[in-house]
């Protein structure tokens, strides 16, 4: 006897367990057509597996499936099989601690080892989210936690340590995370080799997580589909995505309130992005669609923005950066053309563009549109660019182009979506972060006097808020 | 003269809304500062507890009774502060029912026990906070204590308890 992956269980119905998940992350680990699986026999199905791969990987998971573990925790040698937990969305241990976003592997009770307290068996249990969207931190970088942590490498994690429970090796565990302790140092370094193995399967090179870090995050940003990068290059790395990226973490996440924003963005944002890459992968000719009619405009929409938030732009100095992004007539004309579908058919909830298939209109209408973030920060910016693409193309000159742009930020910056976090900081946080808000985003006196009504508006009874407006009030006379 | 000191009570929470969203119930948590000076706090729900004979659901904003156990992360609370004589309000998700080992099974049986939130009488929301921010443990060792760091950290929990009237039903 050895691993099983959980099916069925009283209390639980078999829909709460993912055990085909599981079983899909074991043959990730694999990469073998050696491993299977037994029918299931009182709720367990047991996993075999006859090896032909020798990798570090395939070499462990031959040990945890094919020895029969039987460890003296101090009281004569037991029997100890491994229990893979899939799923189970709720799930805590005694202590109140929750698994969504975690993994843990739960020493058997009597054992006396970390976390057998919290065990009411004498298995070892490998219990995992298998909804998880979890950040690590990247070998070689400092800390910088923005590595994803696929669902095989966090069960691959979590064998580790049900390897060394089942053989009364558990290395020392402490609570810090920076450094990591000794057994989590050890299971990242297992880990590292499973994403090698898969690395090396796909002919890329390794992203490793640095082993003398333990501390992670969650971040829907780390994992899933990216409809900006499907469409780019199909790669994270490409510029486009690093664009948005460092926008992301340099401009916005570096504040309470603009952390907040990014949060709930992407929170709406991979709410309908996987399902758009599923249907773009049926789809070949939307990726080509979407790069000029949405894409490229939008983030040079943003790269404007962010020029704008670095210096004073007169009228005509927005009106040349505009203009500026346009060197070639000919390509800005067929920008236009694909605009002018984006925004007729995709963004206007109007009639279907035989180009683009009903299921993604209909996705976009019920996920994306009715997100009061996705309206401001992706479908806002496309409409105000076309409209200044359209006015350059018909020879309107710099200086009215940027009157024009500058009167569609009048109406677009001030409504930005406000979160609650402004809620919950103290008054020195608040003009922090009203003045970042300011300088880089609102700057003419009439999106400040807008924002600032919204602010008051919506937190009325917060009382940093109060204290910072009013102080604006009584200082500046209403508008800074 | 200086006049620093806190209190136990001078961080007073109370719950302000509970509400059924999809799959899982959001919680408005106002706090109040009575101090004379900044106090911290811990603003993410650490630890879920129900009892299913009270039907009393605790969400605990502190890491007070929590084990060192292995796992893929170790993730920090998100800690705030809240200033001297002001009023927060921190929003809280959790989800709408609470699977646990089963401790009543016959032996070596794996079994769990669900238990849905819809049915909860009593919310409790306990949130740690301390006069100092959290900060980094950076002595080599610390042997005699299995505590987790914020649990090192937090000096008082300020606790609100709200009873349901009746059960709450999804938002149509």
């Amino acid at each position: 006897m050895a691993t099983f992956i959980l099916d069925d269980a009283t209390g639980v119905g078999s829909d709460d367990l993912d055990s085909a998940g599981a079983f899909v992350d074991l043959a990730i680990i694999a990469n073998d057509d050696g491993i299977g699986l037994d029918d299931p026999v009182g709720g367990m199905q047991r996993v075999t597996y006859n090896r032909t791969i020798n990798g570090p990987p395939q070499v462990r998971l031959d040990t945890l499936v094919n020895t029969a573990f039987t460890p003296d925790y101090g009281n004569g040698p037991q029997n100890v099989d491994i229990i893979v937990i899939a799923g189970l969305s709720g799930f805590t241990l005694d202590d109140g601690t929750s698994f969504a976003n975690n993994g843990t592997a739960l020493a058997p009770a009597s054992s006396g080892l970390a976390g057998s307290s919290l065990n009411s068996t004498e298995n070892c249990l490998v219990i995992y989210d298998t909804q998880q969207t979890i950040c690590v931190a990247r070998d070689g970088t400092d800390g910088d936690i923005d590595l994803p942590i696929s669902n095989p490498v966090v069960l691959y994690h979590e064998f580790s340590h049900a390897f060394r429970i089942v053989n009364n090796t558990l290395l020392a565990l402490t609570a810090e995370c920076d450094p990591s302790s000794p057994e989590e140092n050890a299971a990242i370094v297992d880990e590292n080799d499973l994403r090698t193995d898969i690395a090396n399967r796909q002919g890329v090179t390794p992203e490793l997580r640095d082993p003398g870090i333990h501390c992670g995050k969650v971040d829907e940003d780390c994992s899933s589909c990216c409809i900006i990068a499907t469409v780019v290059s199909k790669s994270l790395a490409s510029p486009q995505v690093q664009f948005l990226r460092s926008v992301r973490d340099h401009f916005v996440r570096s504040t309470e309130v603009g952390h907040a924003f990014f949060k709930q963005f992407f929170r709406d944002y991979y709410w309908f992005s996987p399902q758009v890459c599923t249907i773009m992968a049926r789809n070949p000719s939307i990726p080509g669609l979407l790069l000029e009619g949405y894409i490229n405009p939008l983030l040079d929409f943003w790269k404007v923005m962010i020029e704008r938030s670095q210096q004073s732009m007169s009228n005509a100095d927005l009106g040349a950066a505009f203009v500026r992004l346009h060197p070639d007539r000919a390509q800005a004309e067929s920008r236009r053309d694909a605009l002018h579908r984006t925004v007729s058919y995709w963004l206007n909830h109007g009639a279907n563009d035989s180009e683009v298939p009903a299921e993604l209109i209909m996705l976009l209408r019920e996920r994306a549109w009715p997100s009061a973030h996705m309206q401001w920060a992706l479908v806002a910016p496309v409409r105000i660019y076309y409209g200044l693409l359209t006015l350059y193309l018909d020879g309107t000159n710099e200086d009215a182009i940027g009157r024009e742009f500058n009167r569609a930020l009048q109406i677009w910056a001030p409504e930005i979506p406000i979160s609650d976090v402004w809620a919950s900081l103290s008054a020195e946080q608040v003009a922090t972060e009203l003045e970042f808000c300011e300088s880089a985003l609102l700057q003419s006196a009439g999106n400040k006097k807008r924002f600032h009504e919204r602010l008051r508006h919506r937190f009325h009874d917060i009382t940093s808020v109060g204290v910072v407006l009013n102080g604006l009030n009584g200082a500046l006379g209403g508008v800074r | 003269m200086r006049n620093d000191d806190i209190k136990p009570d001078d961080l007073i929470a109370s719950i302000k809304s509970m509400e059924p969203a999809e799959k899982q119930i959001e919680l408005v948590v106002r706090l109040s500062n009575k101090a004379t000076r900044a106090l911290h706090y811990i603003a993410d729900v650490r630890a879920t507890r129900y009892d299913p004979n009270t039907k009393t659901l605790m969400l605990s904003l502190s890491d007070e009774g929590r084990q060192v156990i292995p796992g893929a992360i170790s993730k920090l609370p998100v800690f705030r502060y809240i200033d001297p004589g002001s009023e927060a309000e921190i929003r809280l998700g959790v989800p709408d029912r609470v699977i646990k080992l089963s401790r009543t099974a016959p032996p070596g049986e794996l079994a769990f026990e669900t238990h849905q939130l819809s049915d909860v009488q009593e919310v409790i929301v306990e949130v740690a906070w301390a006069d100092v921010p959290f900060y980094k443990e950076t002595r080599p060792c610390i042997k005699d204590d299995a505590r987790l760091p914020a649990a090192r950290w937090e000096q008082h929990k300020a606790r609100a308890t709200k009873r349901q009237k009746k059960s709450p039903r999804p938002k149509n």
